[in-house]
């Protein structure tokens, strides 16, 4: 047998692990160029018409719940920008219905490494930096056209803020792609809750209170983009939730990996 | 009994019967749909009404909040019956290269998907739109008439289908070209909803791009039933001008569609797929 | 003292199975209320293998053999009775059992598709842990015993069917497992490709040491490659024991392959039929006799127990002119079949 040297599976050692596997991704995809425009369009497109939607509401109307034209775009662009890890990095679940239906999922059981890990690392979605970018855009123009200020403080709370918001819609697609090990076939589930990520754009004050309780704790659209945004715009009154952005994130996410696991743990494959 | 031999176009009824079972056996997709159109209506309800809490005055652009809702509440119901997914079948089937089966078979392959969603269409119809229609009618307490404008409506919506098939089968046409059903699906998905009026209803729309919207098939699909159907101030001539642009979109989308297929068919057996 | 590797001890694997209702009636009642039956597998299955060999796994399918290997792997947990794998539970600790073992699907490849072999095997490099050294002498070894090295710089994409099987199985001995697995390695080759993959297989068992289990349908990879076979059928073993025994529980069959003069028409089929004809009349006890045939020859199976090799040649020989013949021991296949059918005592 070999001699191994007795190293931790350390988070560096995943980091490159993940950056080998990903890679690959990226290589068979770049030879597709045609399709890597087309999907980009597609996504430029997308982000474009809720940008359009926006301002031709506020060409006849002064305000939406109190809250002006530019004001929506700052959180419409940071909903944008908090979706895209989810859009990027976590694609792989789309094909988990497929996978697991043909038997090939079971491939990613022999491996002595994490099995969530593995199946994610798998794939990159390229298109998804084209939401970035314009995300990117739609912020920094209402950023200006608010005159927010500038200074590292700042813009190193909108990163954080950015990273925990974005741990929401990974945990909301990982528990909608894990009922994959259980039904036959549930991408309409994944598509329902894929569906939500349109909603994070508004204001949950234009709710009543239970849907506001309901995309608070529920679906936890609320924290995709309305409460991180609130030390932005509304500084001066941040409600308590606000603060719970970064624990709840990590529970919600570590939550979600668990059932997620629960499933693959529970896969046997296809036939006899 | 019908004899099948004398009339051989019934044998596409049996696509249809099948395409039926087949809708009906996705029970619980078809609970999960309807819940996220409801979540969808929820939502653009607290939407609008916080819009037009901003307003000073109850009518903008001529529709008041309860105009807007019915619009937007009859269109979502109307896009989820016509949303038919040919794009994503036709997609595969391009990519699985089993299209050439059916272009062996002695059946044109878009009647042959006409009628396959043919079932799909006449359940949706039952399934989203009439319930829909039928609790808006409701509770809005019968604010649209219901005379003739209903049956030139239903006319109207038969033509609807058609284009928005079309349309549909000229976009699917394009997945040949590429591996992305995606990207052209939500390229296709997004303008038509935005340009249709089935998002913001085109009463919004500064000048300029209501004039561009009505120049573009889009409108036909979307708007026309729905004027037809709540617009109280139209008239015989009005119902017949709406339908006889609708009627010229559905040639020229008829012409385009089967043009580029015919063309791309070509161009498969010239390189060979 | 080699001590078992593998040891499964009265395992059970029993399943939910669903009964879909018919119709469209059926659909609407399913949706209600659900109707289950229990399906057993696996029954009650024993074996021990020993380090180092290379056993053949059979069965036909849905005979619960993808299940048991499924569970010596890690991926099903039994219902009940123990498995020990490299002194390890399996589905206990998945990853740490994976380090230890290599698993090889005929039919889907482990490899990434759009990647050289090479890169596949620096991946793998990674996720194993295999030190630089050990990495580079097995690339190496592979590479002179097969020639693997004009294959490291291909895409899997661009590799025929046998390359890629190559390729797989040299990724699971890579990290040097204990045991390996290998699920159908040889479905879909042609003869040489067939024949070069059983010969890796015999070169990496003996130079390794490394256990193999065999799953496989083709009777070539049992002759060629291994000396225990179990067979396993309805979840339970009907046989687990060496090729050389099972030979010899029908020993006494014989194989005569006979061609006959070709009549200006040519009918090979009309031979077999006749000659069927001809000893199923004149021997109808004969309850072992078979007959078939193929262009060149009639092929008829045995048993000199019951009917002597000149008792059938001399009724044939009245109606038919033989031109020419062979004579065979009974072939695996046929010995496998007889064991499906009836079982051994």
């Amino acid at each position: 047998m070999i001699n191994k040297d007795n190293k931790q599976y350390g988070v560096r050692w995943y980091l490159h692990l993940y950056k080998m596997i990903l890679l690959q991704d990226l290589k068979s995809k770049m030879s597709y160029r045609a399709d890597f425009i087309i999907s980009s369009i597609g996504m430029i497109l997308t982000n474009l018409s809720g940008f359009v939607a926006f301002w031709i509401i506020f060409q006849n109307f002064s305000s939406i719940n109190g809250w002006t034209f530019h004001e929506m775009l700052f959180m419409y662009g940071f909903s944008l920008l908090a979706l895209t890890p989810v859009q990027c990095f976590f694609d792989n679940n789309w094909n988990l219905r497929q996978n697991v239906y043909s038997g090939d999922f079971i491939k990613y059981c022999f491996r002595p490494i994490n099995i969530f890990f593995y199946y994610i690392s798998e794939v990159f979605d390229i298109k998804g930096l084209g939401q970035f970018a314009f995300g990117f855009a739609t912020i920094g123009y209402a950023w200006y056209q608010l005159q927010i200020p500038i200074s590292l403080g700042i813009i190193l709370l909108l990163i954080v803020e950015l990273i925990f918001a974005s741990l929401f819609m990974i945990a909301i697609m990982n528990l909608a792609a894990a009922t994959n090990f259980w039904l036959m076939g549930s991408t309409f589930i994944m598509i329902f809750t894929f569906n939500f990520k349109d909603y994070a754009r508004y204001p949950i004050t234009i709710f009543g209170p239970v849907f506001r309780f309901v995309f608070t704790f529920f679906i936890p659209i609320a924290f995709l983009a309305y409460y991180p945004c609130i030390p932005f715009l509304r500084a001066e009154e941040i409600p308590a939730l606000t603060y719970c952005l970064p624990v709840f994130g990590v529970l919600f996410f570590y939550l979600s990996y668990k059932v997620w696991m629960k499933g693959a743990a529970g896969y046997s494959g296809t036939g006899s | 009994m019908i004899c099948k031999n004398k009339f051989p176009r019934l044998r596409y009824l049996g696509l249809t019967r099948g395409s039926m079972m087949q809708s009906l056996a996705f029970r619980m997709s078809t609970l999960v749909t309807i819940l996220g159109n409801v979540v969808y209506l929820i939502i653009i309800y607290y939407l609008w009404k916080a819009i037009y809490a901003s307003s000073p005055v109850a009518s903008v652009n001529g529709m008041t909040f309860s105009d807007t809702m019915i619009y937007l509440v009859l269109a979502s119901a109307l896009f989820n019956f016509m949303n038919c997914f040919i794009i994503w079948g036709m997609g595969r089937d391009f990519q699985s290269g089993q299209f050439v089966l059916y272009l062996l078979k002695p059946m044109d392959y878009q009647v042959f998907w006409f009628f396959s969603t043919s079932g799909q269409y006449i359940i949706s119809f039952f399934t989203t739109f009439l319930p829909t229609f039928v609790i808006v009618y409701i509770i809005t307490k019968g604010s649209f008439a219901l005379g003739v404008n209903l049956i030139v409506f239903i006319i109207s919506v038969c033509i609807s289908v058609m284009i928005n098939f079309f349309i549909d089968f000229f976009v699917g046409t394009i997945c040949l070209y590429t591996q992305s059903i995606w990207g052209v699906n939500i390229m296709k998905e997004v303008v038509v909803a935005l340009l249709s009026g089935a998002t913001i209803p085109l009463a919004f729309f500064p000048d300029k791009l209501h004039a561009f919207a009505n120049l573009l098939p889009f409108q036909a699909i979307y708007n026309a039933p729905l004027q037809i159907l709540i617009d109280r101030s139209l008239d015989g001539k009005d119902y017949l001008t709406m339908l006889g642009k609708q009627f010229f979109w559905v040639i020229v989308m008829l012409v385009i569609s089967r043009c580029f297929w015919n063309l791309s068919k070509r161009v498969i057996t010239v390189n060979g797929g | 003292m080699s001590d078992s590797i593998i040891k499964v001890e009265h395992i059970t694997k029993e399943f939910k199975i669903l009964n879909h209702r018919e119709g469209v009636k059926g659909m609407v009642r399913d949706l209600f209320s659900r109707d289950y039956h229990m399906l057993t597998a696996v029954n009650d299955v024993c074996m021990e293998i020993k380090q180092g060999e290379i056993v053949g796994y059979l069965g036909p399918n849905g005979s619960g053999k993808s299940t048991t290997i499924k569970m010596m792997t890690g991926v099903l947990e039994p219902t009940s009775g123990t498995i020990m794998v490299n002194g390890r539970i399996p589905y206990k600790n998945r990853a740490k059992n994976a380090e230890e073992i290599g698993v090889v699907f005929g039919q889907r490849t482990q490899l990434w598709w759009a990647l050289p072999a090479m890169e596949s095997f620096k991946i793998l490099k990674e996720i194993y842990r295999i030190p630089n050294k050990d990495f580079k002498d097995n690339l190496e070894y592979f590479d002179a015993l097969i020639g693997a090295g004009e294959l490291y710089g291909k895409t899997v994409r661009q590799m025929s069917l046998g390359q890629r099987i190559l390729c797989d199985i040299l990724a699971s001995f890579l990290h040097n497992p204990g045991v390996v697995f290998l699920d159908e390695p040889t479905i879909g080759l042609d003869v040489s490709i067939k024949s070069k993959i059983r010969e890796l297989i015999k070169e990496l068992n003996k130079e390794k040491g490394t256990t193999v289990i065999l799953t496989t349908h083709d009777m070539g990879d049992v002759d060629a490659l291994c000396k225990r076979i179990i067979i396993i059928d309805k979840g339970s073993i009907l046989y687990d024991n060496t090729i050389e025994n099972l030979r010899s529980y029908f020993g006494a069959y014989r194989t005569i392959k006979l061609s006959f003069q070709k009549n200006s028409a040519g009918l090979a089929a009309q031979d077999t039929y006749e000659v069927e004809k001809l000893l199923h009349t004149a021997f109808p006890n004969a309850k072992s006799l078979n007959v078939r045939g193929d262009e060149d020859w009639t092929e008829i199976l045995l048993n000199e127990d019951e009917i002597t090799m000149m008792q059938v040649l001399n009724i044939i020989q009245e109606k038919k002119n033989i031109t020419d013949m062979m004579l065979q021991e009974i072939s695996t296949e046929s010995v496998i079949k007889k064991i499906y059918e009836g079982g051994v005592q």
